[in-house]
């Protein structure tokens, strides 16, 4: 009797993707503004071809991005790293044949991710800065006084009420607030 | 009364074939081309697919007998201007372009070229290969006559003074033709993709990369290289060769006025692509011949086997991964391909030689404007709309009408030979009935 | 019809660290006659925002446009970036019935009003546009004689080309014309329409690094003895990060980066300290000596 190396061990991993996979998610996926034409994706690979960050990671891959939405896959794409390296720069969205809008479709992702409370802190902390002063920057008092001395015209105001307000209508603090993750 | 006649539109294999048909029914044709010669793109090819039987063997046989039909009247560098519809069928115009030369008395002697002191590029040889201004497109040409290119010829008159038989005539006017016929086959062929509007390809801005069409002429043993395939930036035979699939085919873009692709699949790319390829490996020892895909499409009979041939007997090695983009290595003018490699999922850069775009087929220049002459109806595409896309897809625009070949629809030899066939059927179907 | 008037966005990036392409693009447009307006107030345009929530980004857009709606101006940016943010929120905006009306429905919360009445130009834009080649020839007084230069668009000027329609991303030619009424030479290099990758940088810095070392080798490679941003970010990116960048792989590029005001305003005669180059942290002398 040949020794057999754990087929078993294999099959339950393969057993568990197979449940994981949720074919109807891209259907709700493809409800989402940008990611409309999600399901026409055919896999051709160019995106990921020419994708600046793709050539230097060996392991970011938007095709297989893709390819996870459009098998329901998506739940450890959100929690990991992976989608926030597009730098979305459209060199995808410019060259698919199928004319996905790909940088909308890992927008969508984003979203997703952030409303499950994955945000890279950096991101928090830009979100955080435009609902109090109108920039991502705080602006160091430095800068304030060389623009002085280069004789440029002050930097116009924002109006916090009106962002906090405006914020608070599409749910944005939620989104950004700390969270014991 | 005249007798009811057919005119045939284009004098490709498609309107070779349907003239032929014709004729063979007792029937008058008139076949019209607005170029010097018949044979069509068929005659710049080298090898055929699936078989890889020489093009020009299959073809010149079928052009002679055109020429030789005794109930086939062949009206090149010609052009339909009027189509009038009467009780009995059409009133029809054509254009008989001026040749600067009587066909009745050249005798194809190439005389005129030797002493043209002009030399312009060369159409048949898609601008790789020169030629006189005072010219044969193609030395099986059919006619055998020659054209002056009055856009180029600056009237100096030596062909005039050295041609023996006098022909040379440089005060020829244009003539125009009436025609009463009983139906009209249209069988315009194709163009192919303007590859430049695929700028990440750098077709145009990099010299090493061509279109298949280009291939073709440098492969075929009658072109300007003499059938030795050969980099454009230094005429060096090229050891890395590779193929870029769907260069204007299945491309949903179409916005702005730089992305201008066709949505649908130009159903013969894939099986050119792959006889090129066995081609180059036939020529060249010890080339490296790889194709980039999305998907391989090799439909009829024998296409599937040839593909698998060109896997395991000749090597050409494919690649499922749509080029993102090409770059140009400044020093060596070779070429940098970026695509992902999806059954490995790896994003690869491979540097090559030499790149062969393969473009997909669009609709003749012209057929908008013929579509008004013949009020038929066309498609968003541009090709002529069929009554039925299943079961009549030739007859278009009322009675009497059929459009056939590449003109249809994106079209390999073997069915344009039988959609001509057919249509030529169709044709006398129509007549039969006129006359009863 | 070519404008002379303009609302003035800034956005975030520039007046934080890239004070020298504000201040020799306002130098420069004074000399061509193009009156900035400042903007009334001023949010982030929502780029940066715009993975966390789409909604928001349109409301900080939309917020911008309605502030240029009601002064009746246009908006020129500076930041390709801004400018495509606010200029694809605008066109879709306009052309989208159900979501100008959702949107508007917040705005009307604080008294604002969408209307689509304005457009959105990039400074590039308004030069070729507004101004035209032969009036900014006219304006140089001193023609480069000898300069070799790279030019980098980045990403967002030309990207989307569905969106933007401003010209070729594959083979652009707008900035090049403008560099060679200057009278500098625009030398072409290997993968020029390469991002910078900046937009990642707090995510990851390593790719960043490898992409403008990357092209950073091709502009050397060619020849080329300054390189031409449009762009603050990837100007942050050639520039402030270029000796990080030669330290990180143990490389030398010494290539100067200028933005494009800044080589114009040269060719035009103004002063340099009046063009900011002290805000240059690459060595920009090469460029000086060859005026």
């Amino acid at each position: 009797m040949t020794k057999e190396t754990t087929p078993k061990e294999d099959e339950r991993k393969r057993i568990l993707k197979i449940a994981e996979v949720n074919p109807g998610l891209q259907y709700e996926l493809s409800k989402a503004p940008g990611a409309e034409k999600l399901m026409q994706c055919l896999q051709c690979g160019t995106c990921t071809a020419d994708c600046p960050i793709a050539r230097f990671s060996g392991s970011y891959s938007p095709r297989l991005i893709i390819r996870m939405a459009q098998l329901g896959l998506i739940s450890k794409v959100l929690s990991s790293d992976t989608i926030w390296l597009c730098a979305a720069c459209f060199t995808c969205t410019d060259r698919c044949p199928q004319d996905l809008e790909l940088a909308s479709v890992l927008r969508v992702l984003r979203n997703m991710a952030v409303k499950k409370g994955f945000i890279p802190e950096a991101l928090r902390e830009m979100g955080s800065n435009v609902v109090e002063t109108g920039s991502v920057y705080k602006v160091p008092g430095s800068r304030i006084r060389k623009r002085e001395a280069a004789g440029l015209p002050p930097l116009p105001k924002s109006n916090p009420r009106r962002l906090a307000k405006l914020a608070e209508i599409v749910g944005f603090p939620k989104l950004i607030e700390k969270r014991g993750m | 009364m005249k007798r009811q006649g057919v005119l045939i539109i284009g004098g490709g294999i498609a309107g070779i074939q349907a003239a032929l048909d014709v004729a063979e029914q007792g029937v008058n044709v008139y076949l019209v081309e607005r170029e010097p010669s018949i044979g069509g793109h068929m005659a710049m090819l080298d090898k055929t697919f699936p078989t890889l039987d020489c093009s020009a063997c299959i073809l010149t046989p079928k052009m002679v007998e055109v020429a030789r039909h005794p109930n086939i009247g062949l009206l090149t560098y010609s052009e339909l201007r009027e189509v009038k519809r009467v009780e009995k069928g059409f009133e029809v115009k054509i254009l008989k372009k001026p040749r600067f030369v009587d066909e009745t008395k050249c005798t194809g002697c190439g005389i005129c070229a030797q002493h043209c002191p002009l030399e312009v590029p060369n159409e048949f040889d898609m601008g790789l290969g020169v030629r006189k201004a005072i010219y044969v497109p193609f030395p099986q040409a059919v006619p055998l006559k020659y054209t002056i290119d009055d856009e180029h010829c600056i009237q100096c008159g030596l062909c005039q003074r050295v041609c023996k038989a006098e022909a040379v005539n440089l005060d020829q006017r244009p003539e125009v033709i009436s025609l009463t016929v009983g139906a009209i086959i249209v069988a315009t062929g194709f163009k192919i993709f303007d590859a430049k509007k695929r700028s990440e390809y750098g077709y145009g801005r990099y010299l090493n990369v061509i279109t298949s069409l280009e291939l073709e002429r440098l492969i075929n043993a009658s072109g300007p290289t003499g059938g030795r395939v050969l980099r454009l930036s230094d005429g060096r035979i090229p050891r890395r060769v590779a193929f870029i699939q769907c260069v204007g085919s299945r491309d949903q873009r179409a916005w702005g006025h730089h992305y201008t692709g066709n949505p649908y699949c130009s159903r013969v790319c894939c099986m050119y692509a792959i006889k090129n390829g066995v081609l180059l490996k036939e020529h060249i020892h010890d080339i490296d011949v790889t194709i980039f895909y999305m998907d391989i499409r090799t439909i009829g009979k024998g296409s599937e086997e040839f593909y698998q041939r060109a896997r395991e007997e000749f090597n050409v090695h494919f690649v499922r991964g749509r080029v993102a983009k090409v770059i140009e290595i400044p020093e060596t003018k070779n070429l940098l391909v970026r695509t992902e490699d999806t059954e490995t999922g790896k994003a690869i850069e491979r540097e090559f030689d030499m790149l062969v775009l393969s473009v997909g087929l669009m609709p003749s220049s012209g057929i908008f404007e013929l579509s008004k002459i013949l009020d038929i109806p066309i498609d968003e595409h541009g090709f002529p709309q069929g009554a039925h896309v299943e079961t009549d897809r030739f007859t278009t625009g009322g009675k009497g009408i059929f459009v056939v070949g590449a003109a249809q629809g994106p079209k390999d030899i073997p069915d344009s030979v039988i959609d001509a066939s057919a249509a030529a059927m169709k044709a006398a179907i129509s007549l039969a009935r006129v006359k009863e | 019809m070519p404008e002379s008037k303009y609302l003035l966005y800034l956005g975030c990036v520039i007046p934080y660290r890239v004070l020298g392409y504000e201040i020799s693009a306002r130098k420069v447009a004074e000399r061509l006659g193009i009156e900035l307006v400042e903007m009334p107030e001023f949010n982030c345009c929502g780029l940066p925002l715009d993975p966390i929530s789409h909604e928001m980004m349109l409301i900080l857009a939309a917020q911008n446009l309605c502030l240029a709606e009601q002064k009746k101006l246009n908006i020129m940016t500076l930041c390709p970036g801004c400018n495509g943010t606010l200029h694809k929120a605008n066109k879709t905006l306009k052309e989208d019935r159900g979501l100008r009306e959702e949107v508007n429905r917040y705005l009307k919360e604080v008294g604002m009003q969408f209307k689509g009445t304005t457009h959105v130009k990039h400074f590039i834009q308004v030069l070729v546009e507004d101004v035209g080649p032969e009036r900014i020839k006219d304006s140089i007084q001193k023609p480069f004689n000898d300069l070799k230069v790279a030019e980098h668009y980045g990403c967002h000027l030309l990207r989307p080309a569905k969106h933007m329609d401003l010209d070729d991303p594959e083979n652009p030619t707008i900035l090049k014309n403008l560099i060679e009424i200057t009278g500098a030479k625009c030398v072409d290099y290997m993968d020029e329409t390469e991002c910078c990758g900046a937009p990642i940088i707090g995510v990851n810095d390593k790719i960043p690094f490898q992409l403008a070392r990357d092209k950073l080798n091709h502009i050397k490679r060619a020849g080329a003895q300054a390189l031409i941003t449009i762009c603050p970010f990837c100007h942050i990116m050639f520039d402030i990060n270029q000796p990080r960048i030669e330290r990180a792989f143990g490389e030398t590029f010494l290539i100067p980066t200028l933005h494009y005001p800044q080589l114009l305003g040269l060719a035009m005669g103004i002063k340099p300290d009046d063009l900011a180059l002290k805000e240059n942290k690459v060595d920009i002398s090469r460029v000086l000596n060859l005026l």
